[in-house]
């Protein structure tokens, strides 16, 4: 109880110290703006700009789909102004060496047999718009099917696609139209998405702010105010108390970034994020985010108190700066295949399990109960264990001025 | 009680011991009725030689939270901070930043966390290295006002005049092992023998051929004889030769600097303290 109440003293004291501090201010307040600094700077590289990016799309049409385009168009997100065309494809050759964003498209029985359509592009169209131009098959298709006597019915069977839905029991969906059903699932992911985000942003949010203790673990050996501390104190309760302290300054740092972010994500992309938010599924994302939280700062406190300062930091205690940063390798293969053995090898590994779990089961409808239990139990049984470990390398280097620890001492205190 | 020792001897390992920083591989530590961990740390002030203070936090935040650690009421240690403040001319400084302070109001400041929650034992290693005259002046007298008011002191330093001016009573160590342990007065008695220094033209043989003469230093013409302890000085001057060559003399107890020295570079005295603590 005593050793409780001592570690709380030193997290009062860790946050006080922390938010009277210009730098830690500034730079609360400043990560959100860069937030939505890069969310604009992408918006902006994107193109999102109608004026600049419009671009007009000529069409030769001898087949008489120029409607049935003028509508996919419209009803895509293209900023493509589309117009009918006579000229030849000699002619249009020439135009687009004097014209920007422009292309033109030879829509014709024989561009159909040989199975493409010929475009002549401006120098400096975008690399994606031969991506974008693929729309146009869909009706091109659709023309091809009518003109091969399909009837309208026959039609709008095959032109819809198949869509494999999750139809439990006593549901009604099957007597629910597609566009229900697709609303459905796209509520179903966001209700999945949006928790894990938030989570997997709160996580980020306090390991990176929990990176301070690696400075803070070492401030008391600078600041030559090691000896007094633990006059007081135990190196464990002072240990503990920065742990708890930077938790609660990472919690203040997610709680600042969101009430500016939020509203402004809210805004750009036309989702009412809070609608998703409270979820039950949200408590076993935050279980995780905490835990990913307490494995990285046992870690860095433990490996903190080792060095002088910041400053003197070795290849080895870089290395260990650079943990949090290893789920990012698994995003890749997790979002291709949320159940794949990369993403099951990610959520048994320590240092990757908090990000690898909250990445999969953002994008897994269905979740694999057995595979989180055994990932919650190996993140525990680590974190028990780096707390520990962590506990003797402190108790020695808080101590230890004028050089950083070797690896080979810091195992030499480990066995101790 | 002064603990005293050259460096490397075991000062600051054994107040780190009783502090609770580190762990004695042997032996047990206690203090009024209380054993090792179960120590109350908040009863004992401590003021370690390598010592510091956060840079970046103003003197009250430090000062209160140090206090905090020690259990001491807020309250009450707001007010004996603006006291102390303004007792070691640094009233008004209570909301500058630490880092602001010079080296000696660093170090005033330091002390006054030490002594802030009234502590029954204050600990002191090397309270007075880096002070001016006028600092150090005020640290004694505070130091013996606490003693005064019923607070144990431990004190740990070089500077002997100081030592042999302030403590009570001295523990002297070497090598980790006590060497001396008694009240100053006592050990100067049992210790600080009697040294004759005499300024002559005299040879080195002639002077140890003397009664009771332990052993001579001589440079020049000018010799120090060092004396046995159980000599009587009045007798001893006595009889001493009329060929001596005496232009001045002078015969006093060698100090406490003298008896760290001999015990530090492992002189004759060294030999004697041996013998008569074997």
């Amino acid at each position: 109880m005593k050793h409780m109440r001592n570690s709380l003293k030193v997290a009062k004291w860790e946050i006080k110290r922390n938010l009277r501090n210009k730098t830690f201010i500034i730079g609360m307040f400043l990560t959100p703006l860069f937030i939505i600094g890069f969310m604009f700077l992408g918006e902006l590289i994107g193109g999102d700009d109608e004026e600049t990016e419009m671009t007009t799309v000529f069409i030769h049409d001898e087949l008489g789909v120029f409607s049935e385009i003028e509508q996919t168009v419209a009803a895509s997100n293209l900023s493509w102004q589309v117009m009918q065309t006579d000229v030849t494809e000699e002619e249009a050759n020439k135009e687009v060496k004097n014209t920007e964003q422009t292309a033109y498209l030879f829509i014709d029985e024989e561009s159909l047999t040989k199975g493409t359509i010929p475009a002549y592009t401006s120098e400096e169209m975008d690399a994606s718009f031969m991506n974008q131009a693929q729309i146009l098959s869909s009706p091109i298709q659709a023309w091809q099917l009518k003109e091969l006597g399909l009837s309208n019915d026959q039609l709008a069977v095959v032109s819809r696609g198949i869509q494999i839905a999750d139809v439990s029991a006593n549901d009604e969906t099957d007597t629910k139209d597609a566009k229900e059903t697709a609303e459905e699932s796209e509520i179903a992911s966001l209700e999945r998405i949006v928790p894990g985000a938030f989570a997997g942003f709160i996580m980020l949010s306090i390991v990176f702010t929990g990176m301070a203790i690696f400075q803070s673990a070492s401030q008391e050996k600078k600041d030559k105010i090691a000896e007094i501390i633990l006059s007081s104190l135990t190196p464990n309760d002072l240990m503990q108390g920065k742990i708890i302290g930077y938790f609660v300054l990472g919690i203040v740092q997610s709680i600042v970034s969101l009430v500016i972010v939020l509203p402004v994500l809210s805004w750009r992309l036309d989702i009412a994020f809070l609608d998703y938010l409270f979820v039950p599924e949200l408590a076993l994302y935050l279980m995780i985010a905490i835990s990913g939280y307490l494995l990285f700062a046992s870690i860095f406190v433990g490996v903190g108190a080792t060095m002088t300062d910041m400053t003197t930091a070795g290849n080895f205690q870089g290395m260990v700066m650079m943990l949090p940063f290893l789920p990012f390798i698994f995003i890749g293969p997790v979002l291709s295949d949320p159940s794949g053995f990369m993403a099951q090898l990610g959520t048994y590994i320590p240092f990757t399990a908090p990000g690898v779990l909250l990445l999969r089961l953002s994008n897994l409808e269905e979740w694999p109960w057995l595979e989180i239990i055994i990932s919650l139990a190996i993140l525990i049984i680590s974190i028990w264990i780096f707390v520990k470990l962590a506990g003797k390398i402190f108790k020695v280097g808080i101590l230890m001025y004028g050089k950083n620890a070797t690896p080979g001492e810091i195992w030499k205190w480990i066995r101790m | 009680m002064a603990i005293l020792g050259p460096n490397g001897a075991g000062k600051s390992t054994t107040i780190r011991n009783i502090m609770g920083i580190l762990y004695p591989d042997a032996g047990k530590i206690t203090f009024s009725n209380y054993t090792d961990n179960s120590i109350p740390r908040h009863k004992i002030g401590y003021l370690p030689e390598e010592r510091g203070l956060y840079k970046n936090v103003k003197v009250m935040d430090i000062l209160l939270y140090l206090a905090e650690l020690k259990d001491y009421p807020l309250d009450q240690a707001k007010q004996r901070a603006l006291d102390y403040l303004k007792k070691f001319d640094l009233e008004g400084k209570e909301k500058v930043n630490v880092d602001e302070l010079s080296k000696g109001m660093g170090q005033k400041v330091q002390f006054i966390a030490s002594i802030l929650h009234e502590p029954e034992l204050l600990i002191l290693d090397e309270p007075f290295s880096g002070l001016d005259p006028v600092s150090q002046e005020l640290f004694k007298q505070e130091i013996r006002q606490l003693a005064d008011n019923g607070t144990a002191i431990l004190l740990s330093s070089h500077q002997m005049n100081l030592v042999e001016e302030m403590a009570d009573r001295l523990f002297l160590i070497h090598r980790g092992k006590k060497v001396i342990y008694g009240h100053m007065d006592e050990v100067k008695k049992e210790f600080a023998n009697f040294k004759c220094t005499i300024h002559g033209t005299n040879k080195k043989e002639e002077l140890e051929q003397l009664p009771r003469v332990q052993r001579v230093e001589q440079e020049n013409a000018h010799s120090i004889v060092y004396l046995y302890k159980d000599i009587d000085p009045v007798q001893w001057l006595k009889q001493l030769p009329d060929t001596l060559d005496v232009q001045e003399l002078r015969l006093d107890r060698i100090s406490l600097h003298e008896i760290f020295i001999d015990i530090a570079t492992g002189k004759q005295l060294m030999q004697e303290v041996g013998e008569a603590y074997a």
